[in-house]
């Protein structure tokens, strides 16, 4: 039956650098309201399978293709480029101030301005960078960025979002706020791949796990930290207390 | 002789602020060629610099090293090849350009193309891909991600625009063998200067050459003050 979640499908992927074989996989399928922790060893490919999927680069062998997405007009590509929103480990924010790198996206939206207008007043709230809205961003925090980044992300409403080792620059604050968005886009049916090479708060969010390891990625991977109704309630006192 | 210099140089103030005619003429052919052969060049120019910078293809080897060769080509010698190709006998005489502003636009052209190109592609070579992956990645079509990687290289890439203008602006070789040096028509201001200067008229050569200065100054502040606004990057 065919169904409208979004969703990016990789088939018989092999990854290989020269000579050296990075991984392989049978079938991957990232998808809407799924949530999942890719795990693995530093090394061992996670930010490059990510980039497969959000389509800066090509497989050595094997297909990447989308389903559910509206289909470009005739005159723009069709790749999978822009369909996944991948967030670097370390955000990239252009030079300008923080209004500027949290605006840019807007112009390539279709919806509503007015309701786009009330998405970034709110994500500005929920990332806590209102005083810092006039600032160059390049003047900002690991943390301060990494927040904007998803702030960014949060406005936008992704179906599809990657977070590649988030939590690695950010303190425990920080942290909280992310985590809010985080389960925010979660619960509005954004699926998400999100990296981490040990668990942290926002790895508790996740329901599946991708395991990258001996050079093959699992899929039906069964981590002790995948989410149970334990976790949850974790998470829902993590929020209460970062909130209240 | 202190006495002579200094009225060498009240005579050059007076032909620059009386608006002299002869002066102004120079003047603007130099600039109207000159902006001209950039203006032709530039966007060319550049997407070749971005796509060697960003793509792999066969012979891309080869043609970033005959780009680095094209820029330490004598100006003399470009002019050479152009007048060459113009000449009633060469391949591009029925154009009739001898001698004439298209031809010194033409000759401008191709010694402003290798330094746009060469620069462009190491500013952009130097870029960090994560801006155009972050465009990218937040939806932007492929020509507004070029346009923001372009946006956090302006400092470089407006460095690349200047070094390109102050070479054709200044050329003298490619000028003379193509333009001919008529008065009112190619005479620029190189060919001016140097012409000036065998007669001994040193006022209006001293006048052209203080353009010259003064426009070096003027570009070399304004991008010393972009410079200093760049903060350099971090993670």
């Amino acid at each position: 039956m065919a169904t409208n979640t979004a969703k990016i499908i990789a088939k018989n992927i092999e990854m290989r650098f020269e000579d050296k074989h990075l991984f392989s996989a049978d079938k991957l399928v990232f998808e809407q309201n799924k949530v999942i922790h890719l795990q693995g060893d530093n090394g061992c490919g996670k930010t490059t399978l990510m980039k497969l999927l959000a389509g800066f680069n090509q497989p050595t062998k094997g297909t990447i293709y989308a389903e559910g997405f509206a289909i470009a007009p005739w005159w723009r590509s069709n790749s999978i480029t822009g369909k996944a929103l991948y967030l670097h480990q370390h955000p990239y924010l252009f030079e300008g101030s923080v209004m500027y790198n949290l605006t840019y996206p807007l112009r390539f939206l279709t919806a509503d301005k007015e309701q786009l207008s009330q998405r970034t007043e709110q994500a500005i709230d929920k990332a806590q960078l209102r005083h810092l809205l006039t600032q160059a961003a390049s003047s900002l925090s690991g943390g301060e960025k990494q927040r904007l980044a998803i702030a960014r992300a949060w406005i936008i409403q992704p179906k599809l979002l990657m977070l590649d080792e988030p939590t690695s620059n950010m303190d425990k604050h920080s942290q909280h706020l992310v985590l809010q968005m985080i389960v925010d886009l979660k619960q509005q049916g954004t699926g998400m791949l999100i990296s981490s090479h040990q668990t942290c708060l926002l790895t508790q969010v996740c329901d599946h796990a991708w395991l990258v390891n001996n050079k093959t990625v699992t899929t039906d991977y069964v981590s002790e930290y995948t989410q149970t109704d334990d976790t949850s309630s974790q998470i829902s006192a993590t929020l209460n207390v970062s909130v209240g | 002789m202190n006495e002579g210099w200094l009225a060498l140089i009240q005579q050059a103030l007076s032909l620059l602020f009386s608006l002299d005619p002869e002066v102004w003429s120079i003047i603007s052919v130099s600039f109207a060629v000159s902006f001209a052969a950039l203006a032709i060049t530039l966007l060319p120019s550049m997407v070749l610099g971005f796509l060697l910078a960003f793509t792999r293809f066969p012979g891309r080897w080869l043609v970033t090293n005959l780009i680095q060769t094209l820029q330490s080509i004598p100006t003399v010698v470009i002019g050479l090849l152009v007048y060459l190709l113009l000449t009633r006998m060469g391949p591009l005489g029925d154009l009739k350009w001898l001698f004439t502003q298209q031809g010194m636009i033409l000759g401008q052209m191709l010694i402003c193309a290798p330094v746009l190109v060469a620069m462009s592609q190491a500013a952009f070579t130097s870029v960090d891909r994560r801006a155009w992956e972050t465009s990218r990645t937040l939806g932007a079509p492929a020509m507004s991600a070029i346009w923001a990687v372009c946006r956090e290289l302006k400092v470089p890439l407006l460095l690349a625009i200047v070094a390109a203008f102050s070479r054709i602006l200044t050329e003298i070789g490619c000028s003379m063998m193509v333009g001919g040096n008529i008065a009112g028509v190619t005479r620029n201001i190189p060919t001016a200067i140097a012409l000036e200067t065998s007669k001994g008229d040193f006022a209006q050569a001293i006048a052209l050459g203080l353009v010259l200065l003064v426009l070096a100054l003027i570009l070399n502040f304004a991008l010393g003050t972009l410079r200093g606004k760049a903060e350099p990057r971090s993670h």
